[in-house]
């Protein structure tokens, strides 16, 4: 150790910024490398992501998509080497290293089960699945791709135990609400933190346009092609050491690596259909017509008072929903390319993503390149760099909670009046519609959003020694994301028209910079154990700075740009940022490889909060047991593999959507021409974090040979000081302030089950493997401001309170209908004779009672067969169409059918549904828990059938290897939910406590696709 | 070679050089975690100077533009509960308020409540704070507090007419704890500060005449309504006559008091709007064909209140293709008309009401003409056309529901005159509209309306 490399030590570890560290030559040592190919036991093919390592050190690789791998700086002697990987039987082998010499060790891994010996990304380094002391979960990327959908976080659903995806709506790129371990924040957000090679990503939906629960999320600027495996630290103690913002969970992504040999190029390409997956059963004409004129009949209208002449009014017949769809595309398109020699090795790949929407006027395209680059200047330098670049352009229309809508009026509109006129143009209010056109709407209008992507790191690393390392590591995530919509002067009926055309335009930058050191030091011990520690610090700085403006009149219709306009009515434009300083440490303990212990502390400072509470401390510990290797319980051991975890951890959720919550402030009030301001904000100078405390308890356990593997984990995590804009008496002038207050509590049991039922006989054979995973979830408010409960959500439903679930509708119950009146009952909750607002009461939950997924894969020969079923149970949805679609004819609006054909008709009917009134004074315009139906649902989510082409056809193709693929999606769904998609949340995916509500969602379509995979 | 590496690290480098890391970071750490606001201004630094306490007062009046204020709901709910205007639209808050249903968790009427509070709010602000700035003349430092102290009257009549005994705050909160123990005051403390207030702003306003912002004459103007709305009809003479020897007229064509940018001797106290800071009356009137979004219409009832020929019934009531009628007050979607607050129309009505009530109807006949011939409508002849006190003040009203339909005054006039409850046949707790629920849940010592 030179002077000079332990002052570069102290610059990096000062600076939070790594630095170029000068390579010391004094103490330069002989090393050599090892390199190899992992092969499939049974089918010959390449593993992908195998974990090499040589036994007690930490030296190792991971192989690539050709089953490659290069392990450097391998000092002289003779190793034992490992090969492990998740759904394969771990092999190991002896290997011989000679200075500056290259060892070949190449294994065949036997598919198993579930394997202990899998490695995990645990977020500032890796672990062994058996060291694991807490609760993470690994998805494959096998498992992520070749889906037709834009984001890795839709891909994610049903594949882990404690992970809930909820789409949200079905159009193409929407943003997608991820809950891990359910919902633990009012206002902060309850997303987890995604983690992208080391690097925080942005996560939000960053669009300017307002599109109800249609938003865009950066998550899925990266594209699943690039993703190798995604580890997710779902308890407090494994995602502690992200600290203050671990609270959700932490996604961590790591993206494909290159391996040294020569290049090699591998493709992956598939195309598809879309359709609708389910229709909403409306009204045709006829059916129209006669249900208002029964409305107003039954309120005394007589007969030359009915809306309607039947066999006048009804003779045109509409489907408005088929005049919106369309069978659709949808392609992904991508290439990679490996190689390098055994100092430099690349990964660089492209991928292009295009989905055409079900519904006219939407779509979303990606296409991402990505370079990952590793080298060693020296044997004790390495160096990594990832950069991926991407444009996304998504194009879409507007639907939820508007009167604008393309799928709202689809479904809103009368199918007494035609699409177009006889002259072609589209039918209007003046043609008897109630709201706009939609087709007009699909066709003429236009909104897009196009985002540019970077998102790159460096990673340096030296080692000091083979037990000492400084890591530095700077990295950027940054977006510019570009608005611009367009409201056609043509629709007859908008504004728009009446404002001679309306274009808005968006410009949002977001930038994220992250520079961060740590040390590791492995200390090698025999007697007390093994013991490795990572401590270091790091800063991440965000800024997001926008502008917008909107003009309207334009001198053509040609036109798009504000700039064009003819005077601006809107605009906007500023700036805030956030900074983040943190120190982190964590220690791992082993013990006889059977006792694990590990422990971690990290405090951040955030801008966020006032100086009386900027920073936070957030520590966690955990045991781990490997109990089937003590020889005094050799009878576990015959049976299999078991090891039992414990682990408690705090963390925190910074995530308020203002960065200067603390703070009492004035912003922009203008009268007129007047510039103005006004207090907008009250101070609490006190707010600080919310604080997460998890314990969890899991057991893994695997037997017969690794054919069946179970990891079970209960939970019960408790959140505190929730962080909350909590509404004060307006009479103060304002409405709300930042405070933390109230606490919620979730807790549940998580299993996953891998089992191989049928393990081929010979090669070739036949095989079936098994996973399934279940997740149970009971989530609770447990304390607010004075307990003081409230509501949120479209018509104020769901609700906070004390004892309930986070978001629990809260609404009139339902119980039925009066056979005399047809009139609907509602429970008088309260005993006074009326039914007001004070008899609403909790009518169920959006949170389900449990979700899982389960996948079954048959292999034979040359062909293999995936489904995945996908489920979720117990939760409500409010369908929220119904106040329009099913309230008895107060409004024009198309009715459903299935309510039409329940309903009451004369005294003494005993009915499901209540009498019609055109009047409104049936009961049945009430929201009531008959909107609220059941959520759950069943889905065959994906099969596929794929046939690895012969070697022979494949040389005559000059590939080495070729796989070709037919797969559906969301094939079939069995649900008792009456909309289009049970999997839905209109008040998207940046809402904490108003989940589950339908308002005329963007529906999901199903997906037949082929494609094929082929390297060369 | 690993032994001295691990012993040289130990003492000499792992300890110091954590240590310099820490503390440098620790000190780096201040300055990267305070970061200050771009787009908004720290409370401190708000209020300073002459320029920020001209901004200040524009942020006041900035609160009567909002879409729950003066910009939209406050003005349509006052209609829609009354037998003026009837809801068409898609907003069940609006249908309930039509209805006669409404609940305490109404969002349309929580966000009138929560804006008229910001607009008082904002008020108290300026009166707390300019009275600090010397750097402004005492001249306008009275001036501007002085407009506070109407903004705040008008804010309050407007929570009294709605709400009835509402609570009463006359300064920023000092601490979010006091809060909680906010309570209602009564009809007759809020009636007193509101006319305390106005003879604040009489006194310390200038003299300079203005329209879109508060002035002299609107005090007086405001004092006429709030006099009126307490049936005292000397002081409502008197504030009226105040107004009328200012020598305001009436605008000779209607229809020019709802154009965009258009002035007429008429105005005394409007809400100045632009294309960007702008009403939604005429969007949610007018007919879809004509780009509106058609939400309220007027009703039949009020159709048939004209007489034929009325200039007010021809400007303000079309009807589209399919023959519905809709409401044409403003005729633009864009809505940079400004709206009316009061208008000498309305001050020669209560003027009216005022001379009914204490005898004078030949005066009274008088004072309504000048707004029936303004129509287009023959004056009407005492002992003629009306002879008692009773057919006077009916005739009075009459020619306010025609005169100020689509204003905001129909459903608070019916309640002032007492006629709501057999008008609109309606339970008489309905007369009051129910607080909103947060404001029960958060703060409970306000209780709620009977009946809710």
């Amino acid at each position: 150790m030179t002077r000079r490399g332990l002052w570069s030590a102290v610059l990096v570890a000062a600076g939070g910024v790594a630095t170029v560290l000068l390579p010391s030559r004094a103490t330069a040592q002989a090393t050599g490398f090892i390199r190899g190919e992992v092969l499939d036991s049974a089918s010959r093919r390449p593993v992908d992501g195998v974990q090499v390592v040589v036994a007690g050190s930490t030296l190792g690789a991971v192989t690539t998509s050709d089953g490659r791998y290069l392990i450097r700086n391998v000092p002289v002697g003779s190793y034992t080497l490992r090969a492990t990987r998740l759904g394969f039987g771990p092999a190991q082998r002896g290997v011989t290293v000679a200075a500056l010499d290259t060892a070949v060790a190449d294994f065949t891994l036997r598919t198993a089960a579930i394997n202990l010996s899998q490695v995990v990304v645990v977020g500032y380094g890796t672990a062994n699945r058996r060291e694991v002391t807490n609760a993470v979960a690994t998805v494959r990327s096998e498992d992520l791709v070749n889906m037709p959908v834009a984001s890795v976080a839709a891909a994610l659903q049903g594949k882990a135990a404690g992970l809930q995806v909820i789409q949200n709506a079905g159009n193409p790129g929407n943003g997608i609400s991820v809950r891990v371990r359910g919902s633990s924040s009012l206002s902060a957000g309850n997303q987890p933190l995604y983690v992208i090679d080391g690097i925080p990503m942005l996560r939000d939906s960053y669009s300017q346009l307002g599109m109800g629960g249609q938003d865009v999320s950066a998550v899925s600027g990266l594209s699943p092609d690039e993703i190798a495996s995604i580890d997710v630290l779902k308890d407090a103690s494994a995602s502690a050491i992200y600290g203050s913002r671990g609270s959700n969970g932490v996604v961590l992504i790591t993206t494909k690596r290159g391996q040294a040999g020569r290049p090699k190029v591998s493709f992956n390409g598939y195309y598809g259909t879309q359709d609708i997956s389910k229709k909403v059963n409306m009204l045709n004409a006829k059916e129209y017509v006669s249900y208002f004129n029964e409305a107003a009949k039954n309120d005394g209208y007589a007969d030359d008072e009915l809306p309607f002449v039947p066999g006048v009014d009804d003779t045109i017949n509409t489907d408005w929903q088929k005049a919106v769809l369309q069978t659709a595309p949808v392609y992904d398109l991508s290439v990679g390319m490996t190689g390098g020699s055994e100092r430099i090795s690349y990964y660089v790949s492209g991928a292009f993503f295009n989905q055409t929407g079900i519904l006219l006027g939407s779509q979303y395209q990606r296409a991402n390149v990505r370079a990952n680059l590793d080298f060693a200047p020296s044997s004790k330098l390495s160096v990594r760099t990832s950069i991926g670049l991407g444009r996304e352009g998504n194009v879409r229309n507007e639907n939820d909670n508007t009167i604008d809508g393309v799928a709202t009026n689809a479904l809103a509109n009368q199918p007494n009046v035609a699409v177009r006129n006889s002259d072609g143009s589209f039918t209007s209010t003046d043609d008897g519609l109630e709201y706009t056109n939609p087709v007009g709407l699909g066709v003429l209008d236009n909104a897009e959003s196009r985002t540019l992507r970077a998102m790159g790191n460096t990673e340096m690393s030296y080692a000091f020694s083979d037990r000492f390392r400084l890591n530095g590591r700077i990295g950027v995530d940054m977006l510019n994301l570009r608005d611009l919509r367009w409201n056609s002067p043509l629709i007859i009926g908008t504004y728009a028209a009446s404002a001679a055309g309306v274009a808005q335009q968006g410009n949002t930058t977001v930038s994220r910079y992250v520079a961060e050191t740590y040390l590791q030091w492995d200390i090698p011990g025999q007697r007390i154990g093994q013991l490795s520690i990572v401590g270091g610090s790091g800063v991440e700085y965000n800024s997001s700075e926008n502008d917008f403006l909107q003009g309207e009149g334009f001198g053509s219709t040609q036109f798009r740009y504000p700039g064009s306009a003819g005077k601006v009515t809107s605009y906007d434009g500023g700036r805030t940022d956030n900074n983040l300083a943190s120190f982190f440490t964590r220690a791992n303990w082993s013990l006889h490889d059977r006792y694990y212990a590990s422990a971690s502390v990290r405090t951040d400072g955030s801008s966020r909060f006032g100086k009386n509470n900027r920073y936070g401390t957030f520590s966690s510990a955990s045991v781990g047991w490997a109990l089937s290797d003590e020889s005094w319980l050799s009878a576990i051991r015959k049976a299999g593999d078991m090891k039992i975890r414990l682990s408690y951890g705090e963390t925190g959720n910074q995530g308020i959507p203002d960065d200067y919550a603390s703070l009492a402030r004035f912003s922009k009030a203008n009268y007129a021409d007047a510039p103005g301001i006004a207090p907008s904000s009250l101070a609490n100078p006190d707010l600080k974090w919310e604080t997460t405390r998890e314990f969890d308890v899991g057991l893994d356990f695997s037997m017969f040979a690794g054919r069946i593997g179970l990891v079970t984990d209960y939970f019960n995590k408790k959140t505190d000081d929730l962080l909350v804009f909590r509404p004060i008496t307006s009479t103060s002038g304002f409405t709300s302030v930042y405070d933390n207050i109230g606490n919620i509590a979730n807790r549940g049991w998580e299993f996953q089950l891998n089992t191989e039922p049928i393990r081929e006989s010979r090669a070739g054979g036949f095989s079936w493997n098994s996973d399934f995973n279940i997740s149970f979830l009971k989530n609770e408010v447990t304390a607010l401001y004075r307990n003081e409960p409230f509501n949120s959500g479209i018509r104020s439903l769901n609700r906070v309170e004390v004892g309930q679930p986070l978001g629990a509708f809260q609404t009139l119950r339902f119980k039925g209908v009066n056979p005399e009146t047809g009139n609907a009952i509602y429970d008088d909750v309260n005993g006074d004779g009326d039914i007001t607002a004070s008899d609403r009461t909790i009518v169920g939950s959006p949170h389900p009672k449990y979700f899982g997924g389960w996948t079954n894969t048959l292999n034979f020969k040359r062909f293999d067969l995936r489904s995945f079923l996908q489920f979720t149970q117990g939760n409500k949805v409010f369908n929220a169409i119904r106040i329009f679609a099913d309230d008895g004819g107060y409004y024009f609006d198309n009715k459903l059918k299935d309510s039409y054909d329940k309903r009451w008709k004369a005294p003494g009917d005993v009915a499901e549904q209540p009498r019609l009134s055109y009047d409104g004074t049936s009961g049945a315009r009430d929201v009531s828990s008959r909107f609220v139906e059941d959520g759950s649902y069943l889905r065959l989510q994906e099969v596929t059938l794929g046939y690895l082409v012969p070697q022979s056809l494949a040389r005559t193709l000059n590939l080495s290897d070729a796989r070709v693929f037919v797969s559906g999606r969301n094939l079939v769904t069995w649900t008792e939910y009456t909309g289009f998609n049970p999997d839905v949340n209109s008040n998207g995916s940046t809402a904490s406590i108003s989940l589950g509500t339908d308002f005329y969602a963007y529906p999901l379509a199903r997906t037949i696709s082929f494609g094929i995979r082929g390297s060369w | 070679m690993p032994t001295l590496i691990r012993k040289t690290l130990m003492r000499r480098c792992l300890t110091p050089t954590v240590l310099v890391a820490l503390l440098t970071m620790a000190t780096a750490c201040d300055k990267t975690l305070t970061v200050e606001p771009t787009t908004e201004v720290e409370e401190s630094q708000a209020i300073i100077d002459a320029p920020s306490v001209r901004a200040a007062l524009a942020g006041a009046y900035d609160a009567l533009q909002s879409g729950s204020y003066y910009g939209g709901d406050f003005l349509f709910i006052s209609d829609l509960a009354s037998d003026d205007v009837s809801h068409v639209g898609t907003f069940t808050t609006y249908a309930d308020i039509d209805q006669q249903v409404t609940a305490a968790d109404n969002s349309t009427i929580e966000d009138i409540w929560d804006a008229i509070y910001t607009s008082i709010g904002r008020a108290n602000t300026l009166i707390a704070k300019v009275p600090e700035v010397t750097q402004l003349s005492e001249e306008e430092r009275n001036d501007i507090v002085g407009q506070a102290h109407l903004i705040r009257a008008l804010g309050y009549h407007n929570l009294v007419r709605l709400w009835g005994p509402v609570p009463i705050r006359l300064a920023p909160p000092a601490s979010l704890n006091e809060l909680a123990s906010t309570e209602r005051a009564t009809v007759a403390q809020v009636y007193a500060q509101i006319l305390t207030d106005i003879n604040q702003a009489t006194q310390l306003m200038s003299s300079d005449s203005r329209t879109t912002d508060a002035s002299l004459v609107a005090a007086e103007a405001l004092k006429s309504r709030v006099l009126l709305y307490q049936a005292n009809w000397p002081a409502t003479l008197a504030a009226a006559d105040n107004v009328i020897n200012e020598g305001l007229e009436l605008a000779p064509n209607f229809a020019s008091l709802f154009s965009p940018s258009a002035e007429t001797p008429e105005d005394i106290w409007r809400v100045a709007f632009t294309a960007t800071e702008y009403n939604l009356s005429g969007f949610y009137y007018l007919s879809k064909a004509l780009g509106g979004r058609y939400e309220i219409a007027p009703t039949a009832s009020l159709e048939n209140a004209y007489e034929s020929g009325d200039a007010r019934l021809t400007w303000s009531i079309q009807r589209d293709s399919r023959n519905r009628r809709y409401g044409a007050k403003w005729r633009t979607t864009e809505g940079a008309e400004d709206l009316h607050i009061i208008r000498f129309a309305e001050v020669l009505l209560n003027k009216a009401e005022a001379q009914t009530m204490l005898g004078n109807l030949s005066g009274a006949v008088a004072t309504y003409n000048l707004v029936r011939e303004r129509a287009g409508l023959a004056p009407h002849t005492l002992g003629v056309d009306v002879s008692t006190q009773t057919e006077v003040r009916d005739a009075v009203w009459l020619e306010r529901r025609r005169e100020l339909a689509f204003e905001g005054d129909r459903w608070a006039d019916l309640v002032r005159t007492q006629r709501a409850v057999s008008v609109l046949e309606i339970p008489a707790f309905r007369t009051l509209f129910p607080l909103p629920q947060n404001e029960i849940d958060v703060a409970p010592r306000i209780v709620q309306n009977s009946g809710y």
